[in-house]
């Protein structure tokens, strides 16, 4: 082919391509619309069921709210913020809330990563291994509580029974009177039950993960560890930004599980059992509201901080 | 359209509640009769009560009989019943037709005006407590228990242990409960709720009026800030029975029902009591200790103490469906046979005095000559009712004796911190 009839050819198969391209361009669009129309009982469902009320719990926040007849509810701007800010009560609520994401993300990041590690290859009783290690996740907050509470139990618990066996401790002891160990006791009671979460998140990542770059990496005479460093971690980025997401956001919220073992007492609240004694055991709605739009904000922060944490971390 | 609906069910509700006035009438002698009109046969109401007053079936298959009304009767935490109409109230929402009233309510959801007023269709002449209910000249609930703190001891552990009579005063239980410990009859003689929730602030209630003190002086300032006060020295008889070993660590985490399940093994011997503990603590289904326990007066300081009423009532919510029903529900359960049969299956203390008086005379009342004569002994936790702040001040004083009790802070700094809180909620 010569030269002029090679520029023959491309100039004819760029003509031909023009309206093909025209075709995938409406195409395209189709798709976007189609794409919208999709999404839109989700969006009309987020908006009806979560903006609506979200705008209504924030106009609740910056109103004196009273129940009793009569009384106005009118706007007071950030006082109920201000207020809580500066409440000892809420700001020690706020701690223990971070002590309770801390220790349960780490625990479920830990214990969730080994279980995905172990479950990674198959193996005989895998299935099994799989069904059990869901258990705890589909077992509802309050009802692991009320099992780990007969564990905990001063008077006949499991724990204290298996450690005085075991010589480890002399008397029983009264496990929620520690203040140092109430914290991380509930926090893995919470941990518990989300493992089994994590893990699979972290499951679907790994097996995500091409063998071929591990068997590239042994030709190159890389540890098992070194490949674990260099690719699964990398790799498994957005697995875990996944998973810190919903620890954090899950763990902001933690309630069932306190207030089973625990109830309402004041060294082991939570910012969402702050917000229900003040809620529904006070009847303040108004500093209520402003806790849980706070915790919304902070909550919110987090899980925007770990996407664009590992956004960058992959570029 | 929406204007439209919300007259018909203004209407409707408005018909309800005439409906339901005028079944009771206006003379006493119409308020006794419960309405058995065609208009609320075949309705079904829904009830709300806590555990203690969880009334059998065939109790309740009378009111069925007499009315044509069928019940779906439901039990819960008292607690977690005082959220549910918090819940309720605030949103406007259907919780149930009848649930329970606590006195200590009625200024919180008096005032909100959640509840129906029952002034017009209750007799209530002859029954006790009823101030109790009332704020603003209406009646919020009918007085179906009619509960009031003594003290119960286990006379088989004191026997046990040579002691042969129960202690009349503070210093004396202290010396009762260390003989108790020293001979090994019980580990923790002495419980007391210390878990953060409302029966841990009405026991310290209970011992700051034994203890010959009150809450409040008359210009509403709190009375228990100073050392020498009967507040302060209550919970300072907690934290030394603690020190001491007399009274269970595990009492800080354990809920009232928990305590309840220890008492009736046998894990105490000596505690605070409501009537309806002495027909369970004989009942083989649930007690270990039948048989053993025996009521006593309220310790005080030189002799018997003083305790207060914690009277119990049935209320109707402004949002339930069927009001003329839950009216003649309430109605038949203060009927004076509907009030015998059920302290006979639950052991609740009927408000009715006639009917009070016949059980002791009938000398079905356990413990009845003690119970009578602590009677004499209460005094009204507040005088003028209950504040609305209350629910507020509570909360705060369980969970602040519960973290003295955990050693999270000393006597003196939760007793300030009870205060403070006070004075916030006066001001």
């Amino acid at each position: 082919m010569t030269p002029s009839e090679t520029r023959q050819v491309v100039a004819r198969a760029s003509v031909e391509d023009r309206p093909r391209r025209d075709q995938g361009g409406r195409s395209e669009l189709t798709e976007g619309k189609l794409g919208w129309l999709f999404v839109s009982p989700v969006v009309v469902f987020i908006v009806v069921l979560v903006g609506y009320p979200l705008i209504l719990a924030f106009q609740t926040s910056v109103q004196s709210v009273s129940l009793f007849p009569g009384a106005p509810t009118h706007f007071i701007g950030l006082s109920n913020y201000t207020d809580v800010l500066s409440d000892q009560q809420t700001i020690s609520a706020a701690l223990h809330t971070a002590e309770y994401w801390i220790i349960a993300v780490t625990v479920e990041l830990g214990i969730g990563l080994a279980a995905a590690l172990a479950l990674r290859h198959p193996f005989r009783g895998r299935g099994v291994m799989l069904a059990l290690l869901v258990l705890p996740w589909a077992l509802p907050p309050v009802v692991s509580g009320l099992l780990w509470s007969r564990i905990f139990d001063p008077s006949s618990g499991w724990l204290n029974g298996v450690l005085l066996q075991l010589n480890l401790i002399d008397h029983y002891h009264v496990w929620f009177n520690d203040p140092a160990a109430t914290i991380p006791l509930i926090a893995v009671v919470h941990a518990w039950g989300l493992v089994p979460l994590v893990a699979l998140i972290l499951l679907g990542g790994l097996q995500g993960i091409s063998s071929e770059l591990y068997e590239a990496a042994a030709l190159d005479g890389a540890s098992s560890f070194g490949a674990f460093r260099s690719i699964t971690l990398p790799l498994l980025q957005p697995s875990i930004a996944a998973a810190l997401t919903i620890g954090t956001i899950v763990s902001f919220a933690i309630f069932d599980v306190i207030y089973v073992l625990t109830g309402t007492a004041r060294d082991s609240r939570s910012v969402m059992v702050q917000i229900y004694l003040t809620s529904f055991a006070n009847l303040d709605f108004g500093h209520g509201v402003a806790i849980a739009v706070l915790l919304a904000i902070a909550s919110l922060f987090m899980s925007g901080f770990y996407l664009l944490a590992f956004r960058q971390a992959g570029r | 359209m929406l204007k439209k609906l919300q007259a018909v069910a203004l209407a409707t509700a408005g018909f309800s509640i005439l409906a339901a006035c005028s079944s009771g009438g206006g003379d006493s002698s119409a308020n006794q009769k419960i309405n058995t009109s065609e208009d609320i046969k075949g309705q079904t109401i829904t009830v709300l009560m806590p555990p203690w007053a969880d009334l059998p079936q065939s109790i309740l298959d009378d009111f069925t009989k007499q009315t044509g009304v069928k019940v779906k009767y439901t039990v819960a935490q008292w607690d977690a019943i005082r959220d549910k109409i918090s819940v309720a109230g605030a949103a406007q929402s259907k919780l149930a037709d009848v649930v329970e009233f606590d006195w200590s309510w009625t200024g919180m959801y008096g005032q909100a005006g959640w509840f129906v007023p029952l002034e017009k269709n209750l007799d209530t002449s002859d029954m006790t407590n009823n101030e109790a209910f009332s704020i603003n000249g209406h009646l919020y609930g009918a007085c179906y228990n009619n509960d009031f703190r003594s003290f119960q001891y286990n006379q088989k552990m004191f026997q046990q242990a040579g002691i042969t009579e129960p202690p009349k005063t503070f210093d004396e239980v202290v010396q009762d409960a260390k003989i108790l410990k020293a001979k090994g009859v019980a580990k923790y003689p002495l419980a007391f709720p210390l878990q953060s929730e409302e029966t841990t602030s009405m026991t310290w209630y209970l011992m700051v009026l034994a203890m010959g003190g009150q809450l409040f002086d008359d210009k509403g300032a709190p009375a228990f800030e100073d050392p020498s006060s009967p507040g302060y020295k209550a919970l300072q008889f907690y934290m030394d029975g603690l020190k001491d070993g007399l009274i269970n660590p595990a009492d800080t985490s354990m809920s009232d029902a928990q305590e309840g399940d220890a008492w009736r093994a046998g894990g105490a011997a000596i505690t605070y009591a409501a009537p309806g503990d002495f027909v369970s603590n004989d009942d083989p289904s649930m007690s270990k200790v039948v048989g053993q326990v025996k009521p006593m007066l309220v310790p005080g300081t030189d002799g018997p103490g003083a305790s207060y009423g914690l009277p119990e009532g049935l209320g109707v919510m402004n949002t339930s469906e069927h009001k003329a029903a839950a009216i003649a529900f309430i109605k038949w359960w203060e009927q004076p046979s509907t009030l015998e049969k059920i302290y006979d299956k639950i052991g609740l203390l009927p408000c009715r005095k006639p009917v009070f008086e016949s059980l002791v005379k009938d000398g079905k009342l356990n413990g009845g000559d003690v119970l009578l004569k602590q009677q004499d002994y209460v005094k009204p936790l507040f005088p003028n009712g209950a504040p609305p702040w209350y629910g507020k001040f509570s909360t705060n004083v369980s969970s602040l004796i519960n973290a003295a009790a955990k050693g999270d802070m000393s006597v003196d700094e939760a007793i300030h911190q009870m205060a403070d809180t006070a004075r916030q909620l006066t001001k």
